[in-house]
């Protein structure tokens, strides 16, 4: 084994890197966001859907770049592809996952893909209270079978802690993040379907139904 | 020796007498007769959080449903539960504010079907909170070799302010209402170690609201009585 040869002035220096380096950890908020979402009561629309989250979608974190905060950090990719996952599968009929666009596939009516545009955080000191509050701004781009535009829809949705008894900040900025998510999918269910552009597809897609129905003799 | 003993106990005595909180209910019934519940019946209450600058504390709702099981020998369903059952049409976003939204709700035959399928026949909303409303003096703590304390004087006030709004769904009306306010101050004596007087100012709004609205119901077994 070779012997240590470090002096003392270097192990000094050392010593009181590994304690800032704890110390500084020790100041900041790392969060992997776990929550566990309902099924939607809603009706199943007749369309078959490809959803696509792709690995910055999964794999979302966010970290907090303000130097007046604390340093926060906030992986919230897993959480919100279980959300997703949820919503499409009680809002059609079928609903398949891609990592990536797959190429024009004309057994789906929708292609849908769900970006996270911006997520903004208030913690407890700007808020003066015991709680976070958490904005997710999405842009989700609806394409048809053949990769044709439809929409890009902006959705923004919005949590808070509601307890504020909660033992840590984790906990507190997770159950923000998870109301965050919830109100995410209660807009997807009311309000996918009322975008302008989709309802205009939705529509023209109807009116084609009804027009090859009245074909058959 | 043994006034300075005496005036710390009776400086004690009065925190503990002024730490006291005060309560007021008020309500109004549509009828004097008790809201009957079946056995196969339950409870749901929901707190208000659709407002920006405050929301009803969860804990606070599951206190007031505490008291009704305890108390009115009703079932209470959980408030997480209901909103789980009925994703998304009872979020903050999405919560009926009005019986007319409600009876809209309720004419979807996938809502009213689910809330029939759980057995809610009434839907309580609490709407209010409890806040620190006023907070004076401070202490400082401190640590030598020889040991450590703390000294000083802080006192804050507490105000508690709801009201519970009782909806009968199978009717889809209103039938009644419970109001309460109350107000605590809490003190914290610091000489050596900190002592706290904390006035139980949620605690006692949530004794004062759910002890009246366990008198708006009466059970099935009640009603054989």
């Amino acid at each position: 084994m070779m012997p240590m040869n470090k002096n003392p002035a270097t192990r000094l220096v050392s010593s009181l890197l590994l304690l800032t380096i704890v110390l500084l950890s020790g100041c900041s908020t790392n969060v992997t966001v776990n929550g566990d979402y309902p099924s939607a009561l809603t009706r199943k629309q007749p369309l078959h859907v490809g959803l696509v989250m792709d690995d910055q979608f999964s794999h979302y974190q966010f970290e907090s770049t303000d130097d007046k905060q604390l340093p926060v950090t906030m992986a919230l990719g897993e959480s919100q592809v279980k959300l997703f996952s949820r919503v499409f599968a009680d809002m059609f009929i079928s609903t398949t996952t891609y990592n990536s666009p797959p190429a024009k596939n004309p057994a789906l009516d929708l292609l849908i893909v769900p970006v996270v545009e911006e997520v903004q955080l208030a913690t407890p000191f700007e808020t003066k209270l015991n709680v976070y509050e958490v904005w997710i701004k999405y842009s989700l781009k609806v394409l048809d079978g053949n990769g044709q535009p439809i929409a890009d829809w902006l959705m923004s949705s919005y949590g808070k802690t509601q307890s504020r008894f909660l033992k840590s900040d984790e906990e507190a900025l997770n159950q923000a993040t998870i109301s965050a998510l919830r109100d995410a999918g209660a807009r997807l269910v009311l309000e996918f379907h009322r975008v302008p552009e989709v309802k205009r597809w939705l529509a023209s897609r109807q009116a084609d139904t009804q027009l090859s129905r009245s074909d058959i003799p | 020796m043994r006034a300075l003993l005496f005036l710390l106990v009776s400086a004690i005595l009065l925190l503990l007498t002024a730490c006291g909180t005060s309560t007021h209910v008020d309500e109004y019934r549509v009828s004097e007769t008790r809201l009957p519940v079946k056995a196969s019946e339950k409870i749901v209450i929901m707190g208000r959080r659709h407002a920006g600058e405050y929301e009803t504390e969860p804990d606070f709702i599951d206190c007031i449903g505490n008291k009704l099981v305890t108390g009115g020998q009703v079932a209470v369903m959980p408030e997480q539960q209901f909103l789980d059952s009925l994703y998304p049409w009872f979020e903050p976003r999405t919560a009926p504010l009005g019986l007319k939204r409600m009876g809209g709700m309720m004419r979807d035959p996938l809502i009213a079907t689910r809330i029939r399928k759980l057995g809610i026949r009434y839907m309580i909303w609490v709407d209010g909170n409890t806040e620190t409303t006023e907070k004076n003096g401070g202490f400082s703590c401190g640590l030598a070799p020889g040991g450590g304390g703390c000294f000083g004087f802080a006192s804050w006030d507490k105000n508690s302010n709801y009201e519970a709004i009782i909806w009968d769904l199978s009717k889809l009306d209103e039938k009644g209402r419970v109001k309460v306010d109350s107000k605590g101050s809490s003190y914290l004596l610091a000489i050596g170690a900190p002592i706290p007087f904390i006035a139980q100012v949620q605690g006692e709004a949530c004794e004062g609201i759910g002890t009246r609205l366990q008198s708006f119901f009466s059970s099935a077994s009640q009603s054989r009585e």
